[in-house]
């Protein structure tokens, strides 16, 4: 990890408490990343104790907030609106990156912030619902990246595989809303097959039933990312479930050994990357 | 006024839970309704106003996108509607939080006896259901009477208007706290008393108790203090701490063994400290790994300099079977407190489960309150949401099907936590209780949850009784107060902490007095879920997610100012003092004055007879079979056994990934499908060190020996560690006794005495085979009683008693999980080699099962002669010799090499004329023998005189090689056995459960 000033870093804030449980890894993807990270209470930034003006990166996290008893991040958004909703709205128009990643991904959709529409940040238009399956599910996808969408945070990645573990991962909205999601290329990653071609709903490799298989959408600007998978859960080579077998092929020069598995941290180095 | 809000979604949209419930009637009971629609009902007790209603309508509880709701009832079509909601009292964790989402949205705070309650309703269409049908539905799949309320309506009985009505579980107990003294003038008397009151005092103990209140040096103290004879609180008390749950009187016992063979007897006195606490002590000076064993609420080792692991597991059997997910949820999430409140507090990194049940397709005359399958179904889900809702990964489980555990299944859940090695400046595994310091409780509120445990679900219901005794976890609120505790820990703000699990506050102040010498605790300041309650009912209240913590005084400001951010709450109780006395007051009168030391001195230990009858003198025998002659066919046979096949199903709704830390995960191969050895985990991010942990349940060989059922048990924990890398120089070890009633009675329990010889053997087993591989007992624990009478078919009733049964989990640190290793076989012409002998050892069996027997010749560990080749192996594969590594447990060598077959998605070809074996053996013997002490590894030709001469001291030999063609051969002196395609052994592996989600 490059050290220096850190006062020159990136700063990101991590949200945490009230059932969000992704802190720890959030915060080391995005130390990993080259930002300063700093894992803050949903209360303190309610009442202002830590200002959103001192960070670039708001990341809401994955986890089970209120237990999502009620929709999942359902209860978050609604604190957050009506609590701090404004300076979210700020946060985002004077030119930084909020990242959703699994429940911080439906608490962007139900705060509105996605999609986004016509700068349009309050509205619920799509929504993520029970998976399919009926249950909670633990696997790995392979996502295709659009290459036209404008996202900051996948920029130069093509595919990645990163891990899901969700029970209400459905990406649903009127034919009319995603239509325009993929007019306008907000449509960022989708289930995919190992090849790249999209999953077309098939289970497991579209987990939950997502339609058009969309794993995560953007706003217009590109600056606001959604996903259900987890990136920062991808933080170091070893979590990939294939590495004993590339390490093995590698060893015996079956495979280049310059093999990268592109790891979650790309996409949190793509969003310190756009300050700098 | 109250309001009841439906909620649904669209009727456009799919209902997943609907088709769900839809596709258990079906395969359960062969009930085919045509569609399920779920309603959720949201009923607020809090007189709103229309304005404020339709604000959390449409702001909490519905989304525009995929619901629609109403405060009338929703218009959906169905030809029965079963409504389902809580019985009073019991957890309702939706609830709750829609009261925080409400007072937020609206600026508003609740008032006393205001609240909000969840229910469900379910439209069932389906014209041929007859209301038997709907009634099976709502009472075998959605209901639990125990813990809810159902109403089953036929479309005509139901009003479009009212609906299901206003219907709220509020609890009222209309009862005015009193402290009541037990009469004490004879042995007698108490004894009835006890009985009365549900005590279950032990008969011995009776005149110790007596004596102590009749002592005159006691009577004068307790006259100052206002007291007379012993109130209910006292005695209460003294219940809980001297119960065996608490005090472990078993374990503790004097046991007279006898070998009925050889006649010869020997006295044990107290199991734990000649099985359990001298052999940890004599590893512990050589370990220096060891940090922290015997005293706190789990097991401490060193994961490297700044950083502990700490480890501890637990049952949580009666109440599962009661009420399985209630049971389940509460079972990990408790058992997640143990390492909160282990030292000054871990933050959880882990999880595990096994879970012990009937046949899952059982269709015997036998009736269990809950069948196997739905008692299955509810654990299950009752570990996924107490481990995904508190972000903690659940990566390592086990599940065992035996008729044995129809009479109490069994759930064993295990947690592992992390410590920084100093928090604050001081040792963060030490913590201490020092006078004058102040006793908080921290988390949910107490009510009447888990008083007397179970013995209360005989106790009639009424429509506002609380039905406190079983229990549901609620993962949310421990969450918060995980993240709390753990900020107080390192601004230095905890000197001790404990948590509140069995007796309640009663067991977490008393123990933590202990340090300070003495305590003085004011119930009326415990935070109630209810009015009413007596004084004893707060003092042994088993009401969960709470911990109890020591403060110093000028940090109590700051600590309930953190606590208040973290939506914690937090109470000042009481205070620690020196006094020497435990002294309880309410209201500021005295309620218990007891001496602190009364509980340790005096009481009589428990005293077992134990008779050892060796497996020949029971009858036992090794079966007469005929060598078999389609090989193929069998193996497939042996896969698709309950005991063997694919639990994918169970695997992937556990959370395995949050924390960003795994490595070595549950399902590893080509397609991440088959079952890893072992996990390992990377605890501490920025380390390239790993944690590997796993467990083993081997209850079937106790038919023959639980000696060898220990023994073995122990063998197989370690030898998956070893597998993905674990080193055999630092294995930690947990004991989960569970052992059904080894109390001696002609009538009740007549082979009481063998089962009680059984239970020394294994713990001797256990203290033999830990020396021999040199693993400390981080932790341990033991339930008793794990017996059942079952109603049969004529009204008669059947005990069935658990195989006796031991689940034991090892932890081990790896310096380098680049060295980690997978089973799944990798390339084709990798040398396929075999470690470890093949003996003649099929007793109790997967093979002899398969065929109804269960022999003689039991699996013997020899932990001495095996260490040596671990300890090989671990070179081995710290120098990267070996493509795959697998041990060779349950179903033997044939399942094993099939495991490793279907993992690589390849094939293997195996001569049986090669495999090492102590003596000539037939075929399927080699195949199927279940000898310990064995491995199967792969490894690069071009690594192969490196890799032999390491094992040179070992048996051991190539036996074959990974072939490309995806099929498993095996060869006999040049005839081929069995020739399956991988692929065949692999969907007949995954059938069984092939179809559950």
């Amino acid at each position: 990890m490059p050290s220096g000033n850190t006062n020159n870093k990136v700063k990101a804030l991590v949200l945490t408490g009230y059932g969000l449980n992704c802190d720890v890894e959030t915060a080391h993807a995005c130390e990993l990343a080259g930002a300063r990270a700093r894992c803050v209470h949903i209360n303190d930034v309610i009442s202002g104790e830590v200002p959103l003006e001192d960070f670039q990166i708001m990341v809401f996290i994955g986890g089970f907030s209120w237990g999502d008893d009620h929709g999942a991040g359902v209860i978050q958004a609604v604190r957050m609106k009506k609590n701090a909703g404004e300076r979210l709205l700020k946060f985002i128009d004077s030119g930084n990156l909020v990242i959703g990643i699994c429940n911080g991904f439906q608490t962007l959709v139900n705060l509105g912030l996605l999609p986004g529409f016509d700068g349009n940040y309050q509205d619920r238009s799509v929504a993520l619902t029970h998976n399919d399956c009926g249950n909670f599910r633990d696997d790995w996808v392979h996502l295709r990246i659009n290459e036209n969408n404008p996202c900051v945070f996948t920029r130069g990645i093509e595919h990645i595989e990163l891990p899901v573990r969700h029970g209400e991962g459905k990406f649903i909205a009127d034919e009319a809303v995603i239509e325009r999601l993929v007019r306008q290329n907000q449509v960022v990653c989708r289930y995919a097959v190992a090849s790249g071609k999209p999953a077309e709903g098939r289970f497991p490799v579209n987990p939950n039933g997502s339609i058009h298989d969309i794993a995560g959408i953007c706003d217009p600007t590109g600056r606001v990312f959604g996903l259900m998978p987890h990136p920062e859960a991808y933080n170091h080579p070893l979590n990939h479930p294939d590495w004993p077998l590339v390490k093995q092929a590698s060893a015996r020069g079956q495979i280049s050994h310059t093999h990268n598995f592109v790891t979650g941290i790309h996409i949190f180095e793509n969003a310190v990357q756009y300050f700098q | 006024m109250a309001d009841r809000l439906e909620i649904a979604l669209k009727p456009k949209l799919f209902d997943a839970e609907g088709a769900g419930i839809k596709n258990k009637a079906s395969d359960y009971f062969g009930i085919c309704p045509d569609s399920i629609r779920v309603i959720r009902i949201v009923t607020i007790d809090a007189d709103l106003t229309p304005d404020q209603l339709e604000t959390v309508r449409t702001e909490i509880f519905t989304n525009p996108v995929t619901q629609i709701s109403d405060f009338r009832p929703l218009d959906f079509a169905f030809d029965w509607c079963i409504w389902v909601g809580y019985r009073p009292g019991v957890k309702d964790n939706a609830g709750h939080t829609a009261v925080e989402a409400i007072e937020d949205v609206l600026g508003i705070r609740f008032g006393p006896g205001q609240g909000v309650y969840t229910s469900r309703r379910f439209c069932i269409r389906g014209g041929d259901l007859s209301r038997h049908d709907a009634e099976t539905i709502a009472k075998e799949l959605l209901a639990n009477d125990i813990i809810q309320q159902v109403r089953v309506y036929c479309a005509d009985e139901w009003d479009t208007d009212t609906g299901v009505g206003i219907i709220i579980p509020k609890v009222r107990l209309d009862h005015t706290p009193t402290v009541t003294t037990i009469s004490i003038d004879s042995d007698e008397t108490l004894s009835k008393i006890s009985d009365e009151r549900n005590l279950a005092l032990n008969p011995n103990d009776i005149p110790v108790i007596r004596n102590y209140f009749l002592e005159p040096a006691v009577k004068d103290e307790r006259k100052a203090m206002g007291l007379g004879e012993p109130t209910d609180v006292e005695i209460e008390y003294i219940s809980q701490a001297r119960s065996d749950h608490c005090n472990h009187n078993t374990f503790q016992g004097r046991f007279f063994y006898k070998d009925m063979e050889t006649g010869q007897a020997e006295t044990i006195d107290n199991l734990f400290k000649t099985f359990i606490e001298s052999p940890t002590r004599r590893l512990q000076e050589e370990k220096d790994w060891v940090v922290s064993v015997l005293w706190d609420n789990a097991g401490v080792g060193r994961f490297d300099k700044n950083h502990y692991y700490v480890i501890t597991g637990e049952t949580h059997n009666s109440p599962s079977n009661m009420e399985a997910y209630g049971g389940a949820i509460t079972g990990i999430v408790g058992v997640y407190r143990d390492p909160l409140g282990t030292g000054k507090g871990s933050r959880l990194i882990m999880g595990s489960y096994g879970f012990c049940v009937g046949d899952r397709d059982y269709s015997g005359e036998l009736k269990p309150r809950l069948h196997p399958r739905r008692l299955l179904d509810g654990v299950i889900e009752g570990v996924r949401d107490g481990g995904n809702k508190s972000g903690i990964p659940t990566p390592f489980g086990q599940v065992t099907f035996h008729h044995g555990y129809m009479g109490k299944c069994l759930v064993f859940v295990t947690a592992v936590g992390m410590m920084p090695s100093q928090a604050a400046q001081t040792p963060a595994e030490q913590k201490t209780t020092s006078p004058g310091d102040l006793i908080l409780m921290c988390g949910g509120r107490v009510g009447k949850d888990g008083i007397h445990g179970v013995t209360a679900s005989s106790e009639i219901f009424s429509e506002s009784t609380p039905a406190g005794h079983v229990q549901i976890g609620d993962p949310y609120t421990q969450k918060k107060m995980h993240d709390f505790l753990l900020q107080a820990r390192d601004e230095g703000l905890i000197r001790f902490i404990t948590d509140n699990g069995g007796g309640g506050l009663s067991s977490s102040v008393g123990e933590s007095a202990r340090f300070s010498g003495g305590c003085e605790v004011w119930l009326d300041r415990v935070p109630l879920k209810y009015v009413g309650l007596d004084q004893w009912e707060i003092w042994v209240s088993e009401s969960q997610e709470r911990m109890t913590v020591a403060v110093h005084p000028d940090d109590v400001s700051r600590f309930l100012e953190l606590s208040e951010k973290h939506a914690v709450e937090s109470t000042v109780i009481g205070e620690y003092t020196d006094s020497g006395k435990l002294h309880i007051k309410y209201d500021g009168d005295t309620c218990a004055y007891i001496n602190m030391d009364f509980l340790t001195r005096g009481f009589p230990q428990w005293e077992f007879e134990a008779e050892w009858i060796p497996p020949g003198m029971r009858g036992l025998h090794e079966p007469v079979i005929g060598e078999p002659a389609e090989y193929g066919e069998l193996l497939k046979q042996m896969l698709a056994r309950p005991n063997i096949c694919s639990r994918e199903w169970i695997i992937r709704q556990y959370d395995h990934e949050v924390q960003g830390t795994s490595v070595i995960k549950p399902l590893v191969g080509k397609d991440r499908d088959v079952n890893s050895d072992a996990v390992v985990l990377r605890p501490v991010l920025t380390s390239e060190r790993g944690l590997a942990f796993s467990q083993a349940l081997l209850p079937f060989y106790s038919e023959i020996d639980a000696y060898d059922m220990t023994a073995c048990t122990i063998d197989e924990a370690v030898r998956r560690l070893v597998a993905v890398g674990g080193n055999p120089e630092h294995i930690g070890g947990v004991d989960n006794f569970c052992w059904p009633n080894i109390q001696y009675d002609p009538k009740d329990n007549p082979d009481g005495r063998f089962k009680a010889a059984q239970l020394v053997r294994a713990c001797r087993a256990l203290s033999d085979t830990c020396l021999a591989f040199g693993i400390p007992l981080l932790s341990g624990k033991d339930s008793m009683y794990v017996d059942g009478h079952l109603p049969g078919r004529y009204g008669e009733t059947h005990k069935l008693s658990a195989l006796e049964t031991m689940q034991f989990s090892t932890t081990s640190v790896i310096s380098d999980i680049n060295c980690c290793v997978t089973m799944d076989v990798k390339f084709p012409g990798d040398l396929l080699y075999v470690l470890g002998e093949t003996k003649d050892e099929l007793g109790a069996s997967e093979y002899y099962d398969r065929f109804g027997y269960i022999g003689l010749n039991v699996p013997h560990a020899e932990p001495e002669k095996f260490l040596p080749m671990y300890k090989t192996l671990h070179k081995a594969i710290c120098s990267r010799l070996a493509a795959s590594v697998h041990g060779v447990y349950r179903g033997g060598l044939g399942v094993h090499l099939a495991m490793c077959a279907m993992a690589g998605n390849l094939g293997v070809s195996a001569d049986l004329d090669l495999i090492p074996a102590r003596q000539d053996l037939r075929a399927d013997h080699l195949l199927f023998s279940e000898t310990p002490g064995r491995f199967i590894v792969t490894v690069n030709s071009e690594n192969q005189m490196e890799f032999e001469s390491l094992f040179k001291e070992h048996p051991f030999a190539c036996i074959g090689a990974v072939t490309k063609e995806p099929r498993l051969e095996i060869t006999r002196q040049g005839e081929t056995l069995a020739d399956v395609l991988t692929a065949d052994l692999k969907s007949t592996w995954k059938q069984p459960f092939g179809n559950l989600v």
